[in-house]
């Protein structure tokens, strides 16, 4: 069974539509990831599924029942920790304890227990920060308490959008691991947005891509944004920098919004631009980084085209040795045709 | 210079010597003041609440006309009272003219549109990650409206003090409804009203500078409350 499943679904603030997703549905257990840049519709997809918005058309049913705001299926269950996490105006135990209250069982031992086993899962140690009041901590900090106060509930869902954003390293090393802490743990399904989609891939299953409040296909892969041009040979185009240019076939019905996407193991990595094969086209650039994902065991490499960011995965034969390293010039190698238009 | 040092001095010994009719109007003045306060921040929070967080059909048009009911003169809503608690108004039958809890009602009258007027802004100015924050930490509706309010219970005791502050130094009221009857409805206000008239500056200072300390030893707690 699936643990979202959303069907129809379209939001709108004053009228603007900025979500509309006819289909999609979200497994048990998984850790999702959902890129896209500034504006795309993650907030507001993870409102959705965290029941604190109800959509303006459109279905979301949670384990297979329809659910909303304060449903006593979702309520303690699913927890959302937003980009700007509010921290209420009280010490940090008090901060971690507040949801802890509200369920059965809380007596004053349990709940000191629950809430020091979140305190050490984000690393903030109990003597030193549960009395601190909530304007006495730094942006990490205060978003560590966050986490923890959502960690405490043991939710079968945490939703986190952006978790990462605007913290120091310490933070987002401790975020990240108290939340595959919690997916291992108690089976707590994770859904996190970023705008950096080789740290979601790092860590998610499957990737989710949002642009403009809609959904552009799914796993690795990259985004080309237009407007496009149409070259002598019929093929679209768009310049990524003065002389490297994207080619691709296809007939999208808006050549000024059309996006291309192509899954990054559609793509290949050279360093000797004189090794692609024809009639893959290259695209050099800048390799910037190489990540490991250890939900598939592959390398994926971004690398910086332009303004563009494009996502490949090395192949298994040259991950163990391979000769690639961050800083150097590479080619990307694709085939034109093998382009998905959105 | 001489008749203000004379007030003050005057006002040391009224109320270490205890005197009656300082103590009569002071007892009066809480008294009333009390009964509005409780009644109108009873009233005009939960108002203010529905103002400030809900949106419906025409929230924008009542907003207009409880900002412009801050603006009443007390001497118009002393009239208003005074002709519906009359012998012959439609409420003369209460025996409500010239008593303190007629007094009351007229003070609520005045402290009600400034507690749901600064209520309503303090909800309204509330942080929108609040809500977020409660309901995804799994409050229910009731959770989520207390909890609101306790977050900015600093906001609401500013309406609530300023509303007291209104209500405590308003005389028209007092004088059209309760009268300034010597030990019934005589309000530190209304006494300080008369003093001035018969030309005893000094009393008048003195009775002023007492309703200042009970400004103060209202204010003192709600400061301390402000810490936590």
């Amino acid at each position: 069974m699936s643990l979202y499943e959303l069907k129809d679904i379209v939001h709108d603030y004053d009228g603007q539509p900025v979500l509309t997703i006819d289909e999609w549905t979200v497994s048990v257990d998984a850790v999702t990831g959902v890129v896209g840049p500034n504006g795309s519709g993650k907030s507001t997809l993870l409102s959705l599924l965290g029941f604190v918005a109800k959509p303006a058309r459109g279905e979301i049913r949670y384990q297979g029942r329809r659910a909303e705001t304060f449903a006593d299926s979702v309520r303690g269950k699913v927890a959302l920790l937003p980009q700007d996490a509010y921290l209420l105006k009280r010490s940090v135990y008090n901060n971690i304890a507040y949801g802890l209250r509200f369920k059965k069982h809380a007596g004053v031992d349990n709940v000191r227990l629950r809430v020091h086993e979140a305190m050490e899962m984000v690393g903030l140690e109990p003597e030193a920060f549960a009395r601190r009041p909530w304007f006495a901590l730094s942006g990490g900090e205060a978003r560590r308490v966050a986490l923890a106060a959502r960690l405490a509930l043991q939710p079968e869902v945490l939703l986190m959008d952006e978790p990462t954003a605007s913290v120091d390293a310490t933070s987002a090393r401790m975020i990240k691991a108290a939340a595959l802490h919690a997916r291992q743990q108690w089976g707590t399904t994770l859904i996190a947005t970023s705008h950096d989609a080789n740290w979601l891939a790092d860590i998610a299953d499957q990737l989710l891509h949002l642009f403009r409040g809609r959904i552009l296909g799914s796993g690795f892969q990259t985004l080309i944004f237009g407007p496009w041009q149409t070259n002598g040979d019929g093929l679209l185009t768009k310049a990524l920098q003065a002389d490297q240019v994207f080619e691709a076939h296809g007939h999208p019905s808006d050549m000024n919004t059309a996006v291309a996407a192509i899954a990054a193991d559609r793509m290949e990595l050279y360093l000797d631009p004189q090794r692609i094969p024809a009639p893959q086209r290259g695209l050099k650039g800048i390799l910037l980084h190489l990540n490991y994902e250890q939900s598939t065991g592959r390398v994926g490499a971004a690398v910086q085209v332009g303004d563009a960011m494009l996502n490949v995965y090395l192949p298994k034969s040259q991950a163990s040795h391979s000769s690639f390293a961050p800083g150097q010039q590479a080619w990307v190698a694709y085939d034109p045709r093998s382009i998905e238009w959105y | 210079m001489e008749y203000i040092l004379n007030g003050i001095v005057q006002a040391i010994k009224l109320l270490l010597s205890g005197d009656a009719e300082t103590f009569s109007a002071v007892a009066a003045t809480v008294k009333a003041s009390s009964f509005s306060m409780a009644a109108s921040l009873l009233l005009g929070v939960p108002l203010g609440f529905v103002i400030g967080y809900l949106r419906f059909p025409g929230r924008r048009q009542i907003r207009l006309v409880v900002d412009t009911l801050l603006a009443l003169p007390t001497v118009f809503i002393g009239l208003m009272v005074y002709a519906f608690i009359t012998r012959h108004g439609p409420l003369g039958e209460m025996g409500l003219l010239f008593t303190l809890p007629g007094i009351a009602i007229g003070q609520t009258i005045l402290a009600l549109p400034v507690v749901i007027a600064l209520s309503a802004t303090t909800i309204e100015g509330m942080e929108t990650g609040l809500r977020t924050t409660l309901v995804s930490l799994g409050a229910n509706r009731r959770q989520l409206l207390f909890t609101s309010l306790w977050e900015v219970r600093h906001g609401i005791l500013a309406a609530g003090l300023t509303a007291y502050g209104r209500v405590m130094t308003e005389v028209g009221i007092s004088m059209m409804v309760g009268g300034n009857i010597k030990w019934h409805t005589r309000t530190i206000t209304t006494a300080i009203a008369l003093e001035t008239g018969k030309g005893m500056f000094s009393t008048g200072i003195a009775l002023g500078l007492v309703l200042l300390l009970i400004a103060f030893a209202v204010t003192l707690p709600a400061s301390m409350l402000r810490r936590k």
